[in-house]
């Protein structure tokens, strides 16, 4: 018995240097004064320093940001009009409209990116960045749907009876009851889909208008076209971004998140 | 006014039809399209069946993503199995542990193992310095870096839903189980396995499906050992400008998600 509670241990522990290792690196690597992670580790700001001198890394960063705040926000709208409206479906038809909000869940980025790049091409538009928060939206907006629902489902529709059959209007028990419900759920939801669109690549890559860059697109370049050593620090950043948003959303919605894997049960 | 308030759905179904749906259909549209502009054509998908390249291209990206579901599967039931049935306070702090890094950025991942797999990177000087090994493994562009990586980015899908399925495992019958006799791994495999079957279908169709579809792995841990229908498809539209063509190979991935999405549904369902 004690023997297999070690080895329980000991896989617990395998497991999670696999998953961190890599990302420890990079980010110790970041402090490191090599410009190509050579060692000895010698400890230096001064990745850092050049990242705030660094134009190009700073314009992409900006992108990044407004692109996914602007994402953000239109799933979240988007998302709480369509949790709120499909309650009022029914039967095989609200079945529907509930798998078909999460459908861009099941296609590959590189194809919604690549027909929407064809669509560009048929309505002969140049590229711009409509399409590119269209893209984004696309994509990240099953992810503040999950969130809504989640939080919907746990809601008593007792609650809003109560409040109109006490002479409430829709109106006001709407404001009064349902927005008070769904707003933490509308906050989460909203950092999430943040997140998917600050982290996305592929979506990015194929719509972006030339000359306009987000942070995942200059590490691609970097990665193809030669080495800049900034972006061990801007990868720093980037995952320090993600991990506050991700402490946001489960600081807000709390053990509920886990029944956000539990929703795409085969 | 229960009738107008359906009416809120329309927005985002709206968006989504356009973005989404009509896109697809227009990339169908180009799929058949010559590209000679002689009008309709079903040459592009007749290229792809009839060359071998595409053929094995086809069945590496499944290989490909076979490895990658079963290796997740090896990692991530027992670390599943021990966090619902061995750990106590623990495991919500190692749940949040496993979900943490598949909520960083893709590109970010990929560059770490880039930097850690890289000859004469840390992995190999780890591995020197405990004498595993003298010089470097090279592993930076084969297969196996585009697997490692992969399995990095999709395993924790896996465990979670593993986890879930097996936690709702009462206790109680396993108890019972033993006490009337059964062996440890009789338990497990009449009891335990089956009832997280559910669990298992789902982290299946969550690594498998999208590792078919993926691109930035391959193309950077593989270089040009890491070609799969992702990359060939990337190909297409940014280096050799067979948009017709790529349009169909892309149809033909479409059809390989959904065909695989729609066996590991029904083999979910069954019983």
């Amino acid at each position: 018995m004690k023997k297999s509670g070690i080895i329980s241990k000991a896989f617990v522990i395998f497991a999670l240097i696999y998953l961190y290792t890599p990302i420890v690196v990079l980010m110790v690597m970041s402090f490191n004064s090599s410009r190509y992670n050579q060692m000895p580790f010698d400890f230096s700001f001064k990745w850092y320093q050049d990242l705030f001198q660094n134009n190009v890394l700073i314009q992409a960063a900006i992108n990044s940001i407004w692109i996914a705040a602007v994402t953000g926000v239109i799933c979240v709208i988007l998302a709480t009009l369509l949790v709120l409206g499909s309650q009022a479906l029914s039967g095989r038809l609200k079945n529907s409209v509930q798998t078909f909000m999460l459908m861009p869940l099941t296609i590959p980025w590189l194809i919604i990116g690549l027909s929407i790049l064809l669509m560009i091409r048929a309505l002969d538009f140049e590229k711009n960045l409509f399409f590119v928060l269209a893209g984004h939206t696309v994509i990240s907006l099953p992810y503040s749907v999950l969130v809504l629902q989640a939080r919907m489902q746990s809601m008593d529709p007792a609650l809003e009876e109560a409040s109109a059959s006490l002479g409430a209007n829709v109106m006001t028990t709407f404001r009064r009851i349902t927005l008070p419900v769904l707003a933490p759920a509308m906050v989460a939801g909203g950092f999430l889909s943040f997140m998917i669109s600050f982290d996305n690549f592929v979506l990015s890559y194929f719509l972006m208008p030339s000359g306009f860059s987000t942070l995942p697109i200059e590490i691609q370049s970097s990665i193809k076209f030669g080495f800049t050593p900034e972006i061990n620090a801007v990868s720093t950043i980037i995952i320090g971004i993600s991990l506050l948003c991700l402490a946001i959303v489960g600081l807000i919605m709390g053990s509920s998140i886990k029944s956000l894997f539990g929703k795409k049960e085969v | 006014m229960k009738s107008k308030k359906q009416w809120l759905t329309a927005p985002g179904l709206l968006v989504l039809l356009v973005f989404a749906v009509a896109p697809l259909f227009i990339m169908l549209y180009y799929s058949f399209l010559s590209d000679s502009g002689a009008g309709f054509t079903l040459d592009n998908y007749k290229v792809f069946f009839q060359k071998s390249f595409y053929l094995s291209l086809t069945w590496s990206t499944i290989k490909n993503s076979i490895y990658v579901t079963l290796i997740s599967l090896i990692i991530a039931y027992p670390l599943a199995y021990i966090m619902a049935k061995k750990l106590k306070g623990i495991k919500n702090i190692i749940l949040i542990l496993i979900i943490i890094p598949f909520f960083t950025n893709q590109l970010v991942r990929v560059y770490s193992w880039l930097i850690f797999l890289q000859d004469g990177g840390i992995f190999d000087a780890f591995l020197n310095s405990v004498s595993i090994i003298e010089g470097s493994l090279s592993l930076l562009y084969t297969r196996k870096a585009v697997i490692i990586g992969l399995v990095h980015a999709f395993f924790p899908y896996m465990v979670i839903t593993i986890y879930l399925a097996l936690e709702k495992v009462d206790n109680a019958l396993l108890e019972a189980s033993s006490s009337l006799g059964a062996t440890k791994l009789e338990t497990f495999r009449r009891i335990t396995l089956p009832l997280s079957r559910p669990g298992i279908l789902s982290g299946i169709l969550l690594v498998f499906v999208p590792c078919l579809g993926t691109f930035v792995e391959p193309r950077i841990l593989g270089g040009v050992n890491g070609t799969v229908i992702g990359t060939v498809i990337e190909d297409q539209f940014f280096e050799i400008y067979g948009w017709n063509f790529g349009a169909s190979i892309a149809f033909i991935l479409l059809a390989m998600v959904l065909i695989s999405m729609n066996v590991l549904n029904y083999l979910g369902r069954e019983k």
